[in-house]
């Protein structure tokens, strides 16, 4: 029997052979992020003459289980600037409160902290320190595996849409859609606005119910989707964010024409 | 001050005979030299102000600012030397960040108060150092609603106990802490130069019973400032401002700076008030003349 | 490498139906971040006797989709503020649109350090050499783009420089980039350089004398980038929506948009 005090609380080498102390060891590499885990979809973004409405449902997958129903994956900034979550859950949890750290940081120096001024990073700069972040971490093969958009307004008080992804990648738009959204709901926004002057005959309204639209048809097609949703408007009176919207007036007369899916052969 | 020369006044860490630490003494008076800050805890919100002493004709006006954001629910304000306060402002910007990172929630502004009072109450003990030449006020915010973890992005269970404690919390927070580290709660706080007559407007305010209101501290708190400022009238100053109030009230649970045209209303009223006051003590003067 | 490669969206290798591999292969199979992906687009620059032109599309795509209808892949680089208003080198990147960017803002960075320390702008060739350093310090993890640099050099001539991904370069009095590029190339080889283009009845075979070779007018050079690209539209999917070309002259630069088919 081994009475040595290294060996107390150790099950027996005698019973259960060399004891296998290799979890204790650090020199194993790091492990980064390969694949994201939990998920969010689309996120939706489109300008109007005074300002942005953003949308996503709040929904997180794990995989195909619909995981989490109400996560809210828009995020405001400064009460000035909204942020859109696409992809892995917990790298948008990182950035909220890397974000919420740096909006603090920013009233420390605010020369104009009262409400409604003007904040010093405005949503341009906002969505340049976001995706140099991204991209620092694509390059360090560590990558924050979101593809986000940011909505609000520039320095020159105008709409600012931009989006921005894992690997850094960077680009603006009148509309703007991450993933399924790309695809799906993207077409459909063009055709409200198809190039920068065609935003200042856009209405808020307009905006908001073509942003809806495309929630819907997102719903009807992607399957990570959720009907409930988060829709954010932006305006220099600063952000109205409404975390429970419910999708309204669904038809679904058009599935029972759909063939060829599943066990289904006729 | 009799026992100044006998070598117990140089340094921390030696108590004098009859227990006295002298530096933090000597510390308490480089606050009473500093401009008047002065909080007012209220039933909706937290005002801090001070009268900003303009040491030269070439500074800027509005620049330097005395009060200091140190979360988005939190502001500081103290009287005494100024760097020991950048310092300090810089030490609980430092806490509130340190307590965020560790339980993913703002720090309540009595946490800060008890962090901040233990960090002053160190510089009392050691050879090496010498107590803070400030006493600052910590006035914040915490908030009443549920509030979330930071980065948390769920509401949690809609039913069952799901960690949740019922009841009401948060609410207006102000604290005082000395160059001591002796920190107590206030409903209304002054220190500096006008301290003593900072304090008797306060206590004529009945604080404690809860009845004023936000907007009308801030008028209250720019009438004391410039009441207590009534014995060095010579010295020209400037009036700082900021308040907290809750997420429905007009700073939304953030603590900024008091808006222009309400500081400006304030400064009008409070002037106001102290010349009518300085005509009653005239008039009274002369009353006496007649009654001789 | 994958990027030039004609197959738009798997952005793999292009081989052919009976290389592809039938069974999986056996063992661990580890999936890795890559960090790189192609976002199209086309670029293009000609030089001048007195003037260089560089001109890209601003479609940015990511497989079949289309991201964005303008972003500029043109640079201006080296102005003393970021208005660029002095600016006296313009910059071309292609490729993967993130590390494009980032060598963009770099080079700009360097530039306006030189101005800062020497009081003034840095000559187009030094420009070309730094740059040429920049992509080869990542010679492990490179730059994805291909760089075209522009510009007037000492004696007023129009300058164009190309790169590779990793910094090899040659100076050239013309080069197509991108998913077009070997599209427009051929054409400007043509077009530009008079490749093919024999003096008549010069003689036959090796006797034939070359047309000689003259440096093309600006507005020529003009009507050649639209038309290049206008072609390259037609044959590439991922080239499109506006012409953004920009003009180096004595007098400064110039930056004309123009509209390109958006199918």
């Amino acid at each position: 029997m081994d009475h040595r005090p290294q060996a107390w609380g150790r099950p027996r080498d005698d019973v259960y052979g060399a004891y296998d102390a290799s979890y204790m060891q650090t020199n194993q590499p790091n492990q980064h992020t390969q694949s994201p885990i939990v998920t969010g979809t689309s996120v939706l973004g489109m300008k109007f003459k005074d300002g942005v409405v953003i949308a996503a449902d709040n929904l997180a997958s794990y995989g195909s289980l619909a995981r989490f129903t109400d996560v809210k994956r828009l995020r405001t900034f400064a009460e000035s600037s909204v942020v859109g979550f696409g992809g892995d859950v917990s790298d948008m949890q990182y950035l909220d409160r890397h974000l919420t750290e740096l909006a603090i940081d920013e009233a420390y120096t605010s020369t104009t902290t009262t409400p409604n001024a003007q904040p010093t990073l405005n949503a341009r700069n906002l969505h340049k320190y976001l995706s140099k972040l991204l991209y620092h971490r694509r390059s360090k093969f560590d990558p924050l595996w979101n593809s986000l958009l940011v909505a609000g307004l520039d320095e020159a008080g105008a709409p600012f849409l931009a989006a921005a992804d894992l690997l850094g990648t960077t680009f603006t738009s009148p509309s703007l859609a991450t993933g399924f959204g790309s695809m799906l709901a993207q077409p459909i926004m063009r055709g409200l606005v198809p190039d920068e002057a065609s935003v200042a005959q856009v209405t808020r309204e307009q905006a908001i119910n073509c942003v809806r639209e495309c929630m819907k048809v997102l719903f009807y097609r992607d399957a990570r989707s959720l009907d409930s949703y988060s829709l954010a408007v932006v305006t220099k009176d600063g952000v109205e964010l409404s975390e429970n919207e419910k999708l309204e007036n669904q038809s679904w007369a058009f599935a029972d024409r759909i063939k060829g899916y599943g066990t289904q052969t006729v | 001050m009799t026992s100044i020369g006998t070598g117990y006044d140089l340094a921390n860490s030696i108590f004098s005979p009859d227990g006295r630490n002298f530096q933090v003494e000597y510390a308490v008076k480089a606050v009473e030299n500093g401009g008047t800050s002065v909080g007012i805890r209220c039933k909706d919100g937290v005002v801090l102000a001070v009268e900003k002493v303009v040491t030269s004709k070439l500074l800027k006006p509005g620049a330097n600012k005395r009060i200091a954001t140190v979360d988005k629910h939190l502001g500081v304000v103290y009287s005494g030397m100024v760097p020991d306060g950048h310092h300090f402002a810089d030490r609980a910007r430092d806490e509130a960040r340190a307590w965020r990172e560790t339980f993913k929630t703002p720090i309540s502004t009595s946490d800060l108060a008890s962090r901040m009072g233990g960090y002053l109450q160190a510089y009392t003990l050691y050879q090496s150092v010498r107590p803070f030449g400030i006493t600052a006020i910590i006035g914040g915010f915490d908030s009443e609603l549920e509030s979330p973890v930071d980065g948390e992005v769920g509401s949690g269970p809609s039913i069952g106990a799901g960690g949740k404690v019922q009841g009401s919390h948060g609410g207006p927070g102000l604290y005082m802490i000395e160059p001591s580290g002796m920190y107590w709660g206030y409903y209304g706080a002054a220190t500096g130069k006008g301290r003593q007559a900072a304090k008797a407007e306060l206590e004529k305010l009945n604080l404690s019973e809860g009845k004023l209101d936000l907007k009308q501290a801030v008028k209250e708190a720019a009438r004391i400032i410039y009441v207590a400022q009534q014995d060095n009238k010579d010295k020209e100053f400037e009036l700082e401002m900021s308040w907290i109030s809750n997420a429905d009230g007009p700073t939304k649970g953030r603590h900024v700076e008091v808006p222009k045209e309400l500081l400006e209303e304030a400064e009008r009223l409070a002037k106001k008030a102290i010349s009518e006051d300085d005509e009653e003590e005239e008039g009274e003067e002369e009353d006496d003349k007649m009654e001789e | 490498m994958a990027m030039f490669s004609q197959n738009p969206v798997l952005n793999g290798p292009n081989y052919s139906f009976a290389e592809v591999p039938q069974h999986a292969v056996d063992g661990l199979r580890e999936h890795r971040f890559n960090p790189y992906t192609d976002n199209g687009g086309s670029t293009l620059a000609i030089a001048g006797a007195d003037f260089a032109i560089i001109a890209g599309d601003t479609r940015l795509t990511a497989g079949y989709s289309i991201n964005t209808r303008y972003a500029p892949k043109v640079f201006k680089i080296g102005g003393s503020t970021s208005s660029q208003d002095d600016a006296n080198i313009l910059l071309s990147v292609v490729g993967f649109a993130a590390d494009g960017e980032a060598l963009k803002e770099r080079l700009d960075a360097v530039c306006k350090m030189y101005r800062y320390r020497h009081g003034k702008p840095m000559s187009v060739s030094a420009c070309a050499k730094r740059l040429s350093t920049i992509l080869y310090q990542k010679r492990f993890f490179p730059y994805y783009v291909h760089a075209i640099l522009g510009g007037l050099d000492e004696d007023g001539t129009g300058a164009v420089y190309s790169y590779d991904p990793v910094g090899s370069y040659e100076r050239e009095q013309c080069r197509a980039g991108g998913a077009a590029a070997s599209l427009i190339m051929p054409f400007l080889d043509n077009q530009v350089n008079f490749k093919n283009q024999y003096i008549p009845g010069s003689g036959v075979g090796h006797e034939l004398q070359e047309r000689e070779r003259v440096p093309l007018p600006r507005n020529e050079v003009e009507v050649l980038v639209k038309d290049a690209f206008d072609s390259a539209v037609e044959r590439h999917i991922e080239v499109g929506d506006g012409l953004q070309m920009m003009i180096i002259t004595k007098d400064g630069i110039e930056e004309r948009l123009l509209p390109l088919k958006k199918d």
